[in-house]
């Protein structure tokens, strides 16, 4: 853009490095330290480079049944979560996009208000509820408070999305006598197949991430991630490699989207803020 | 009257009809999931209803837990905590993500590899964030207070156990999972201004810097109230960090009061003071999402 002064370069880079330092070093601590044996964790002073290399955290990990337990109930959770945001998701943005009626335009502000409910305050009531039709314990008592969440995302972020796609090809469709629903399914969902992703990847890591519903909804045998890194933290010898080890698998996905799917992950976390 | 109502709905639903069939199945669900829910709350806050009592009882107390709520201290108490806690974060992280924006914002290649880190620490569970800080943070094997040992500075039982450290300790690491996310917002809003202003001002050979300061700012004024409302919002709902490193301490120190609400409902099962108190939170989070769909809506126009 315009030119520098050389001071100003030089403060830019120095920030920069600290900057990257501060938001990286905690990164690296926990990667670094799924790979050492439990005294080189503790060591001081601190071995960043310099440790022995060991995969025994992870195949302990593997080696017990209940990790790939913890893996499965969260993939179930989240996969359904997904599905399920998406089909109620996805037509509702649609039709609050397209439609000219008032009322239909002004509920994607409903939805928007759900985004801002606290969830401890839902949790509570919800809690009592499933308690009574002995929903606690069960995939479904998580999956459906998890959608309520993420379908309301969703809605509220392909409306923006659907807003942005050309219409023209969808009003000559429906010229050629297509239904509202066809030009929907065959015209303006190919366009919105970016969209779609943003709004998958914040459904698949948002369900993936939840501590909370998790720790109140679930019973030992619907266990998720975050909950199988607390067992192995309060355990009676807090061992931390275990903890990162595990700690890696939760962040599966963090890493596999910065890596290759960023474009659509900011999207999706900028776009309720950005866009009316 | 009623025919009219009826003649209302035949037409609304010839002209929106599948319009409203694809917004339906989620209004259902919606409503059925979170909004009976938030009713079944404002029930049970009349009562004096505990899990723990054997019979179940549910007495009608009718106010009783509203006005326990704002006479006890620590729920007085944690408002306080909650509002230093989001004021703290929010305002820190928009400073954070704005020097961000400045330092990371250039369309190059590196600029664009750094980026692409700072994406990490918002995706990751914040449960996991937490419990690696706590570990960074911790007084015998930890990598901060050793370093900060080594330069000559003490902090005794640990960030995380002394009083007056526990609550910028957390807000330090609220600030480094959720800045990146305002960095972003900012780039995205930096984006759509116009360009002519700074072409003028390069004209004028103003600097990188003075442009910042006296072209994107004020342009970017919508940006930052919209950054803010929503970061507040999700401010209020801190819950993992807090239950991962100080559990609500030393003391309260870290109460806030979603925390107290998971405290006093879920795990003393005191089930109708904690939605009282769920109620409450849930007002002052209306009254926020008011003001942010009011400027919205004004930035649409």
């Amino acid at each position: 853009m315009t030119k520098r002064h050389p001071v100003e370069k030089i403060f830019m880079v120095i920030a920069t490095v600290f900057v990257m330092a501060f938001f990286l070093i905690p990164i690296f601590w926990l990667i670094t330290t799924s790979f050492k044996f439990g005294r080189e964790a503790f060591a001081i002073p601190p071995k960043w480079f310099t440790f022995d290399f060991t995969l025994k955290n992870y195949t302990q990990l593997l080696e017990s049944s209940k990790t790939l337990m913890f893996v499965k109930n969260s993939l179930i959770i989240s996969v359904f979560t997904t599905i399920l945001s998406l089909l109620l998701g996805v037509p509702a943005g649609y039709a609050i996009a397209r439609s000219r009626s008032r009322l239909l335009n002004t509920s994607s502000y409903f939805f928007l208000i759900i985004l801002m409910i606290p969830p401890v305050a839902m949790l509570i009531p919800f809690y009592l509820i499933m308690r009574d039709m002995s929903l606690l314990g069960t995939y479904q008592s998580v999956i459906i408070l998890d959608t309520v969440f993420d379908a309301s995302f969703v809605v509220w972020m392909m409306r923006s999305y659907f807003a942005d796609v050309p219409q023209e090809m969808e009003e000559a469709a429906l010229v050629d006598g297509a239904s509202k629903f066809t030009s929907f399914v065959k015209v303006a969902l190919p366009l919105s197949i970016p969209g779609i992703i943003s709004s998958a990847i914040y459904c698949i890591i948002f369900s993936w991430n939840d501590f909370l519903f998790a720790l109140m909804l679930t019973n030992p045998k619907t266990k998720t991630i975050p909950l199988g890194i607390l067992a192995s933290f309060s355990a009676i010898e807090i061992s931390w490699g275990q903890m990162a080890a595990m700690s890696m698998f939760a962040i599966i996905p963090a890493l596999f989207i910065s890596l290759g799917l960023n474009r659509y992950f900011i999207q999706g976390l900028t776009m309720g803020a950005s866009k009316g | 009257m009623n025919s009219k109502f009826a003649r209302y709905l035949r037409r609304f639903f010839i002209d929106h009809g599948t319009y409203t069939l694809m917004l339906l199945p989620l209004l259902i669900f919606v409503f059925a999931i979170a909004i009976y829910p938030l009713f079944f709350s404002l029930r049970i806050s009349f009562f004096d209803y505990r899990l723990t009592d054997p019979n179940q009882i549910q007495t009608f107390i009718g106010f009783q837990n509203y006005v326990q709520a704002f006479s006890d201290p620590v729920v007085l108490q944690s408002i306080s905590t909650t509002l230093v806690f989001v004021g703290g974060t929010v305002s820190l992280e928009i400073l954070f993500g704005l020097g961000l924006a400045f330092l990371l914002g250039a369309e190059t290649r590196f600029a664009n590899f750094m980026r692409s880190f700072l994406m990490i620490p918002m995706a990751l569970p914040s449960l996991v964030v937490g419990l690696v800080w706590r570990a960074l943070y911790n007084v015998d094997f930890g990598v901060l207070p050793y370093y900060l040992k080594l330069i000559g500075v003490d902090l005794g039982h640990g960030p995380l156990s002394e009083v007056s450290l526990a609550m910028p300790a957390v807000i330090i690491i609220d600030i480094w999972q959720w800045s990146p996310l305002l960095m972003f917002i900012f780039l995205a809003g930096i984006k759509s201004l116009p360009v002519e202003p700074y072409e003028a001002a390069y004209v004028d050979g103003a600097s990188r810097w003075q442009s910042f300061i006296h072209l994107t700012l004020p342009l970017l004024k919508p940006t930052f109230l919209i950054a803010i409302l929503l970061r507040t919002m999700q401010s209020f709902k801190v819950f993992d960090i807090i239950y991962a490193t100080t559990a609500g301490g030393p003391g309260t120190t870290t109460t806030v009061l979603n925390y107290h609400i998971f405290k006093v409902g879920l795990t003393f099962f005191d089930m109708g003071y904690a939605a009282a108190l769920a109620n409450i939170l849930l007002v002052v989070i209306a009254v926020l999402s008011i003001i942010y769909i009011l400027m919205l809506e004004r930035q649409q126009l």
